[in-house]
């Protein structure tokens, strides 16, 4: 037998071909081989450019007939592609928008909503304390208006619960996205309609 | 060179399975015995790697269908033959490609090709 046939039946091993169907084919190339190297050829003349590459060849003809069970690279199915873009996106905005407001906000931790304008004593400005309401007194109001009613909503605990939620999204869209359990099965051990025939 | 050769393999990756479907048509044949068929025929795929991968799968979508039997008193051999199915897929195939070979000749015979001295 000859190397060639010897690396491609290293690689059905790795591979995990059923020796039957190993043994099928390196007879069938060892017999096409002798045949071609009696009638003065060479192994290109039978393999053509897969004479030069005997794993890849090896591993080619096995997935053709469906009989590797080793499992192959995993490419997700093409429609999963932009889906993960348009989700990431969103999450990840969302993620970003709450790690933000988590940094940023660590000093003024809420966020203010002028509800009404109304008449109060000028004091102290004091804009997003979270809580009932407070009455601010900027210093250009228009004349009667001497205060504007907030109410202020702390953000923190939106912010993070946000955030962890949006980190937790982002990792299972990863998952989802690199399964092989939620596309199409990775490889077949029998994918056509007739059992390959090492009989 | 590569560019051309690069084309040729492509253009031919396409109607390689219908090559060996069609030479099947002239009788049953081990694999290598195809490869003799196709070169007989002008067709090399020295530049093309093996047919036996094709030959799987034309055998797992039920297109052949083997045999083994001895050849010249040889050990036994895989023998690869048309099914209805291959017969099938091989007139519809030869169809397609002559439609597409009408198509690109109309195509390309609008290019002057100017060869110098």
């Amino acid at each position: 037998m000859s190397d060639f046939v010897e690396e491609c039946r290293r690689e059905w091993r790795r591979l995990g071909v059923p020796d039957p169907v190993a043994n099928e084919m390196a007879a069938d190339l060892t017999v096409d081989l002798e045949e071609a190297e009696a009638e003065g050829g060479s192994p290109e003349d039978v393999l053509g450019n897969s004479a030069f590459d005997p794993r890849r060849f090896a591993a080619a003809w096995a997935a053709a007939r469906g009989v590797t069970s080793a499992p192959t690279p995993y490419h997700p199915p093409p429609w999963r592609t932009p889906i993960a873009i348009a989700l990431s996106v969103v999450v990840g905005v969302l993620t970003l928008g709450a790690g933000l407001a988590l940094a940023v906000g660590r000093g003024s931790s809420s966020v203010a909503f002028a509800t009404q304008r109304v008449a109060a004593v000028p004091g102290s400005i004091r804009l997003f304390a979270p809580g009932p309401g407070r009455i601010v007194s900027p210093p250009d109001l228009p004349p009667g208006i001497v205060g504007t009613h907030i109410a202020g909503v702390d953000v923190h605990p939106l912010a993070l619960i946000l955030f962890i939620v949006g980190v937790v999204g982002l990792a299972l869209l990863a998952v989802w996205y690199w399964s092989p359990w939620s596309g199409p099965r990775r490889f077949r051990r029998d994918g056509g309609r007739r059992t390959p025939s090492w009989n | 060179m590569g560019n051309a050769e690069g084309r040729r393999s492509q253009l031919l990756r396409g109607v390689l399975d219908l090559c060996l479907l069609a030479v099947m048509g002239d009788g049953s044949a081990y694999g290598y015995e195809m490869t003799k068929r196709l070169r007989a025929r002008g067709l090399s795929i020295v530049g093309e790697g093996s047919i036996y991968p094709l030959l799987g799968r034309l055998e797992r979508d039920g297109l052949v269908e083997t045999h083994r039997a001895a050849s010249n008193g040889g050990p036994p051999r895989k023998y690869y033959s048309l099914s209805l199915e291959g017969e099938r897929v091989l007139e519809t195939g030869i169809g397609e490609w002559k439609a597409a070979r009408d198509a690109v000749d109309g195509a390309l015979g609008l290019v002057k090709a100017e060869v110098l001295p």
